[in-house]
């Protein structure tokens, strides 16, 4: 189960950066994208990797399907439903 | 997008042989620290670039408020997409709203969820976000019917970026600055929303 402490550890790196991003304002164009690409490619490695090593998780995947389509499904379906009654309701 | 796929196949396929064959040590270096550092650099550079970009700010400031209208409504209806969807399947519901609050933000849905929910749902928030991205661009022509902004729902956060191109070249260049600060705002909000919706399950 998630804790506060976990949920902080992840919600400062994104405010500490907001805030470094906001003074290196005035800097020359920042170049992030690639180490961006890089960092991502490790983490997505790291995760495969974590699934791949775990025998109870790589058991219960096929399971893993209908929860996939189904909760793609509904977020697809409210998303569009209340994006066309904000269009009502605001006249975009 | 293929490096991606690429990445966690090899990456499945390695922590399999290490697991039966390798060295266990391997397993918390790169499930602990790997995951973790790269997790956190990725939230921190993704903040630095948010901070540091005066024009995406500005466009969203130019639109105004009324623009804010499209983000907040997927924002939402993702949740309870995410939330009528738990029920259903009788399962976490907070784990599945959470994984529905990534908006289409696979490489950090995938393992933020893994880390809060669990490593089932890791594997879950990266699929269905993944497949989000996808669905967007495979039924475009289609969805556009619907709705002129039903694309710009169904991209979520990457209609700033990945899912960008599709939906202007297809809903049309009126609809570039909607999309872009919808899926801008959406990807501010995240990590925030997964975040916050674990806390809840607290």
């Amino acid at each position: 189960m998630p804790n506060l402490l976990d949920v902080a550890r992840l919600v400062l790196p994104l405010v500490t950066g907001i805030v470094v991003g906001y003074f290196l304002r005035e800097k020359k164009r920042l170049n992030l994208g690639k180490i961006i690409s890089g960092i991502i490619l490790v983490l997505i490695f790291s995760l495969g990797f974590t699934m791949g090593s775990n025998g109870e998780l790589l058991a219960v995947m096929p399971n893993v399907g209908v929860t996939t389509i189904v909760l793609l499904a509904m977020a697809l379906f409210f998303s569009i439903l209340f994006v066309k009654a904000a269009r009502k309701l605001v006249r975009i | 997008m293929k490096y991606i796929l690429a990445a966690l196949a090899i990456g499945v396929l390695a922590g399999y042989v290490n697991n039966n064959f390798g060295f266990p040590s391997l397993n918390t270096v790169i499930s602990d620290y790997a995951f973790n550092l790269s997790l956190i650099a990725l939230l921190f550079f993704m903040g630095v670039l948010f901070g540091a970009d005066k024009e995406a700010l500005a466009k969203l400031r130019k639109t105004g408020f009324k623009i804010l209208a499209f983000p907040s409504a997927i924002a939402l209806g993702s949740i309870i997409g995410g939330l009528v969807g738990g029920i259903l399947l009788g399962t976490n519901v907070f784990a599945s709203m959470g994984v529905c609050a990534g908006y289409g933000w696979y490489t950090l849905t995938g393992p933020l969820a893994g880390q809060l929910f669990g490593l089932e749902w890791g594997a879950i928030g990266f699929t269905v976000n993944f497949l989000r991205e996808i669905t967007t661009i495979v039924t475009i022509s289609v969805a556009r019917k619907i709705d002129k902004y039903a694309p710009v729902a169904m991209g979520g956060a990457t209609a700033m970026d990945t899912t960008l191109p599709v939906i202007v070249r297809y809903c049309g260049q009126d609809t570039l600055i909607t999309a872009f600060s919808s899926g801008f705002t959406l990807t501010i909000i995240a990590p925030f929303a997964i975040t916050t919706i674990a806390a809840l399950a607290h």
